[in-house]
């Protein structure tokens, strides 16, 4: 998320040069805690809260979640000796086989089997995971546990999990650092690192429930998006913790070219800003709220250039309502401008 | 001087001024010690009553299931330790012997080699940490790891097939990390060794090798010691270079090419996604056994150097 944050904050800055956004790429469980104890105003994260942390929010608060951005999570991997426009093929199920340590050998029947024409070779597979807690990794074990009971009872989902195997490198950086330099190793990467690192690395494409393999791009991004969000999204003022991209389209078969692993990223902000809250002051609520708008309506386009496609319409419709309620001594704090 | 009055009582009264000051200065860093501790035991209350003793000897850290265990990362940051002064410790006392006993007669290379070792010390920890990941993980995996897996792969310590991100790598890391403290400390115990000792076993017929191995090491044995735990002190505590390098997964083997985890580096890999407060209590739990290894470490050195040096005029 910190790339396309930055290019954010830099590209509100050429319009409207009196605003300031202080960003600080903590972790989405980071930020979730600051806004409960009401230190920000406002939060980011890749995964919405859970109902134990909506029910840890100050009484009485509203926190609204806000879909900015979209992502997907791609499986990475470093093999010498196959072609860069060779891109393996993958399915939840053997995913999930690779991370709870039972395929081991690139060249295991189960993968040798989704890729035909490719020789693999007969090397163990190094598996590579985020060493922090991290939204990315939230998305990949939510794919994990949709494709794998076992994965789902004997680790779950979470930023954080128990992984049974695998070396655990520091933030998306590291993991792509990681890949790069460990030959046969393999890890899920957010897509934006993997096009920064495209030289060194590969990313294969992962089965959908209609049958195809699909190669992460911006499109079956952006669809997968539609799709996910066409079963009807939560109000924003109300609790995001069942919502899933991947949960609503893991049995999807109509929709033939989504990509599986695709996340929304939010952001969190409390419906009713006052000075109580962090010391908020007015011009800080306008800004905040404005900047806000701004990126769900203007700012998505600067998204694309580095992976992160740009919100459907519906989404982006949900979210101007949501940020027309926020309110600042009772009074609605986004006038249009 | 303290008697009569004027200039014999200022002085008086800037000498208790000047003793209660100091003496604040150090009743503060007390306090300040005891405040972290009583901190750190605060806000892990939550885990220490939910696991009680069996933190220590747990050994899974599942954050999904809600069970912590601390008993892998205390093998990670004991065994990189000590891998580290093994490694280290030799270099450092090779160093520190070469400064002051052979390169006495030319001073500017002396100082030039010595202050350069110091800026081994300089460099920041999260720069080891890159350098680690970038340069000398690929190249100890291709030269070190990967021959000595292939020959001497039946030895349980290196069992582990290699990937550069393991206890060797950091223990590595580490060793090049307190190299300057020991090469440093142990420098100045060996100049402080009286001219005597070596001269004596000079008359007795010693080359200079000997001179140095029979009489300057024994006399400074307990000196040497100090810096060894200082080293480890450093050891024990580093958090940035050591989870770039280790792998960072929570594991108790035998195989040092296995990849590990360290008390520092899970708190700073997990403290900012801590999402639940037996999650955060957890982790505090661990920073307080950090807090309190690195305490006994530095007690038990104390200790022994006292008993070393209690019956002797030289004292560290």
């Amino acid at each position: 998320m910190y790339p396309l944050m930055s290019s954010w904050v830099f590209a509100y800055t050429q319009v409207q040069p009196n605003i300031q956004v202080n960003y600080a790429s903590i972790g989405s469980g980071a930020g979730i805690a600051q806004i409960t104890a009401g230190t920000l105003n406002f939060g980011e994260s890749d995964a919405p809260l859970k109902t134990t942390q909506y029910a840890a929010l100050p009484s009485g608060s509203t926190l609204l979640t806000i879909p900015i951005s979209d992502s997907a999570v791609v499986p990475a991997y470093n093999i010498p000796g196959i072609a860069s426009t060779t891109h393996l093929k993958f399915t939840g199920s053997v995913l999930a086989e690779i991370f709870l340590g039972n395929i081991t050998m690139w060249n295991d029947p189960a993968l040798a089997a989704l890729n035909p024409g490719v020789t693999l070779p007969a090397n163990p597979i190094t598996v590579i995971h985020r060493s922090d807690g991290s939204g990315t990794m939230y998305a990949f074990t939510n794919y994990l546990s949709d494709s794998s009971a076992k994965w789902k009872s004997q680790v779950g989902f979470a930023t954080s999990v128990n992984w049974p195997v695998g070396i655990g490198c520091k933030g998306n950086e590291g993991v792509a650092g990681c890949i790069a330099n460990t030959q046969y190793s393999l890890g899920p990467l957010e897509i934006a690192y993997e096009i920064t690192n495209s030289g060194a690395i590969n990313y294969g494409s992962v089965q959908n429930h209609a049958g195809n393999f699909i190669l992460a791009n911006l499109t079956n991004i952006n669809l997968a998006v539609k799709a996910g969000a066409s079963a009807g999204l939560p109000a924003g003022n109300a609790q995001w913790s069942g919502f899933s991209i991947i949960n609503n389209i893991y049995n999807d078969s109509t929709d033939t070219q989504v990509y599986p692993i695709t996340t929304f990223t939010y952001a969190l902000v409390y419906q009713s800003l006052s000075a109580s809250y962090a010391g908020t002051s007015q011009a800080q609520a306008v800004g905040a709220v404005n900047f806000l708008w701004w990126v769900v309506n203007s700012g998505q386009n600067a998204g694309a250039k580095i992976g992160y496609p740009p919100l459907p319409s519906n989404v982006v419709t949900l979210d101007d309502t949501t940020l027309s309620s926020i309110t600042y001594n009772g009074t609605p704090v986004y006038t249009g401008s | 001087m303290t008697s009569g009055k004027g200039i014999g009582r200022r002085r008086a009264g800037g000498d208790q001024i000047l003793r209660g000051l100091v003496a604040s200065a150090a009743i503060a860093v007390v306090i300040l010690l005891l405040a972290l501790g009583a901190e750190l035991i605060i806000h892990s209350s939550l885990s220490l009553v939910t696991f009680g003793p069996s933190f220590l000897i747990g050994t899974t850290w599942d954050p999904v299931h809600q069970i912590f265990g601390a008993l892998p990362f205390l093998f990670g940051t004991i065994l990189t330790s000590i891998l580290a002064l093994l490694i280290g410790l030799p270099i450092g006392l090779g160093v520190a012997i070469f400064l002051a006993e052979k390169a006495k007669g030319r001073r500017l290379f002396g100082y030039t080699l010595g202050t350069l070792v110091e800026l081994l010390a300089a460099v920041p920890s999260v720069i080891y940490g890159l350098w680690g990941l970038f340069f000398l993980s690929p190249i100890l995996r291709t030269y070190v790891e990967t021959p000595l897996h292939n020959y001497l792969g039946f030895l349980p310590i290196f069992a582990s097939a290699p990937f550069g991100l393991d206890f060797f790598t950091a223990g590595v890391i580490l060793a090049i990390m307190i190299i300057p403290t020991v090469s440093a400390v142990s420098r100045d115990i060996l100049n402080a060794v009286p001219n005597s000792q070596r001269e004596a076993m000079y008359s007795l017929g010693g080359t200079h090798w000997e001179v140095i191995r029979k009489a300057v090491l024994p006399y400074a044995r307990s000196g040497i010691f100090g810096a060894t735990i200082l080293g480890l002190g450093r050891a024990v505590g580093e958090t940035m270079a050591v989870t770039m390098v280790i792998g960072n997964t929570p594991r108790i083997t035998a195989s040092l090419f296995s990849g590990g985890y360290t008390l520092a580096a899970v708190i700073a890999n997990e403290f900012t996604e801590a999402s639940y407060p037996l999650y955060t209590a957890a982790l505090v739990e661990i920073g307080l056994i950090l807090f309190g290894l690195a305490l006994i470490i530095n007690l038990l050195a104390r200790l022994l150097i006292w008993r070393m040096t209690r019956n002797t005029r030289f004292r560290v």
